[in-house]
């Protein structure tokens, strides 16, 4: 059955990245990334955790983005940032290779997603604050 | 370990969840695939898309670019869609695919769906509509 196999290939991502950040969150590790990408990340309205989030997001796929981004325990807000930008850019290396073969240029594709991904999370960003 | 215990359980109970939204969406999916769309066929005209760039979109906004991959790339490349139009299929679908499912699973763990899909659908047709009425656009096809 497709959606079970599915969901098992998910399962797969999902668990093993759950249970590796909770023990990064005891290292004090994530705070040291953190505080690297906060500058950036407050433009985005994000804390800098979710700047590991967004990375699994991109690279890897949007299974491992919310294994990471679950045990951060954001609020409604943050995870619906998160989520825009990711909807707009995730699984980037597959995703791109897909485009690659419908003959468009795909690279052209991929950086607009990746800047329309960071400049809509600003926009939302600005835009939930005007109305809260 | 008990770390280890209780990010197990989460991540299972997580996983769980999504098993509830993926198992019907994959149904669903199997049962759009079948299906010849006819959904809107000159809604998309103003962007630039004809009719025949319509199964390739539909597919790709709904499933996504990972599942609907096959459907999409025979689509553009058997039906006639020229290099431009392909493009803005692509370009379209860069912001706005997997709406269904990408929405759902972070509907799981707490974002609001209703502006993800709005914010993202209307990105989409603004950008698709802006590079269309562009002038690198309106040179002629080599």
């Amino acid at each position: 059955m497709n959606g079970v196999s599915i969901t098992f290939t998910m399962a797969k991502v999902i668990v093993p990245f759950y249970i590796v950040i909770e023990f990064i969150k005891k290292t004090g590790f994530i705070a040291v990334i953190s505080d690297f990408f906060k500058p950036f990340m407050q433009l985005i309205g994000l804390p800098g955790e979710a700047a590991l989030g967004l990375m699994a997001g991109y690279f890897i796929n949007l299974y491992a983005a919310i294994a990471v981004i679950a045990p951060l325990e954001l609020s409604s807000k943050d995870i619906t940032i998160a989520a825009l930008i990711l909807g707009i850019s995730h699984s980037l290396p597959l995703e791109t290779a897909v485009t690659k073969q419908t003959g468009v240029n795909a690279w052209l594709l991929m950086s607009v997603r990746v800047f329309f991904s960071l400049l809509s999370g600003v926009v939302l960003n600005v835009i939930w604050k005007l109305f809260s | 370990m008990e770390t280890v215990l209780v990010a197990l359980k989460d991540s299972l109970i997580l996983s769980a969840k999504l098993l509830f939204i993926i198992l019907p969406l994959s149904i669903f999916y199997e049962f759009l695939k079948g299906r010849d769309s006819k959904l809107a066929k000159r809604r998309f005209a103003f962007i630039g898309i004809s009719g025949r760039g319509l199964i390739p979109l539909v597919t790709g906004i709904i499933i996504g670019l990972t599942y609907g991959a096959g459907v999409i790339i025979h689509s553009i490349r058997t039906s006639n869609v020229g290099k431009k139009e392909a493009f803005l299929i692509l370009l379209f679908l860069s912001i706005c695919h997997a709406i269904i499912e990408d929405t759902l699973i972070f509907v799981v763990i707490g974002a609001n769906g209703f502006i993800l899909i709005a914010f993202r659908f209307i990105l989409a047709i603004i950008l698709t509509y802006a590079i269309y009425r562009s002038k690198i656009f309106k040179t002629p096809e080599e």
